[in-house]
């Protein structure tokens, strides 16, 4: 978990998963077109996304994909708000969520 | 369109095989939902909200090679809404990683904007299936404790 949490703490990196969330299975160079950054830099954040299973990789024949891995989040979720703050923070979010969508 | 989940749970890949193909293990972590097929290749497989008995979802196992791939066709019918995006499919691969398993779920030929309530689950399922293996307990957090009392109760 140490690894998603770090993965989570760098903005360029959050960036990347929020283009995934975007659209999803994108190739280095379609991520890097959207991104002030060298291709290396792009490289180096999917690397540490990867590590922390935020990021998964399918090859379509020479091509890599990348996939935004939600699953990591779900279980920080479920270890942290399930055990601690259950109830509130359900409601809380929730009612965040109502807030917003008006 | 193709959506890609990952986990590495700490079991078996006999165990986690029959996790995923049992109607109760599975009914533990889906929501309450059960799946129930011989599993044979070519079979066809259902799955059924055990509390309600509401259809939700069914298709052929296109490909059964157990403990490692499982490949199925899916068609959701919870809902005329998730009926209306006919038919996508279900990949499970399973790979022995020193004493775990990583389990990967494809969910590929869905249409391009596919309604998200066809895969929104998967996160959750996994995270249940994962603690059911490797503690015996269901995973009761707001959310599978809100699908499980009931389909209809699942507007999210």
């Amino acid at each position: 978990m140490d690894a998603v949490f770090k993965a989570l703490s760098d903005p360029t990196r959050r960036g990347l998963l929020d283009e995934l969330f975007r659209l999803d299975g994108q190739t280095l160079s379609e991520l890097e077109r959207g991104l002030p950054m060298t291709r290396f830099g792009v490289m180096k954040h999917l690397r540490v996304l990867e590590e922390a299973g935020l990021v998964t990789t399918r090859r379509r024949g020479r091509e890599k994909l990348h996939f935004l891995n939600p699953v990591p989040i779900r279980l920080v979720h479920d270890r942290w708000v399930s055990k601690y703050a259950e109830p509130w923070a359900a409601g809380l979010s929730e009612l965040k969520h109502d807030l917003e969508e008006e | 369109m193709a959506k890609v989940f990952e986990i590495y749970i700490k079991t078996t890949p006999e165990r986690l095989w029959e996790a995923i193909t049992d109607t109760e293990s599975r009914r533990r972590y889906s929501f309450g939902v059960g799946v129930a097929s011989d599993w044979t290749p070519h079979s066809t497989y259902e799955a059924t909200h055990a509390e309600s008995g509401l259809a939700i979802s069914t298709g052929e196992n296109l490909e059964v090679d157990p403990p490692r791939r499982l490949v199925q066709s899916f068609t959701a019918l919870w809902s005329d809404d998730v009926k209306s995006e006919g038919t996508s499919r279900v990949t499970w691969e399973i790979e022995p990683v020193g004493d775990s398993c990583r389990l990967l779920v494809i969910h590929d030929e869905l249409n391009e904007d596919a309604n998200a309530e066809l895969y929104g689950g998967w996160p959750m399922i996994l995270s249940g299936l994962k603690t059911l293996l490797e503690t015996g307990e269901s995973l009761t957090t707001p959310g599978s404790l809100r699908y499980s009392k009931g389909f209809d109760a699942q507007k999210v």
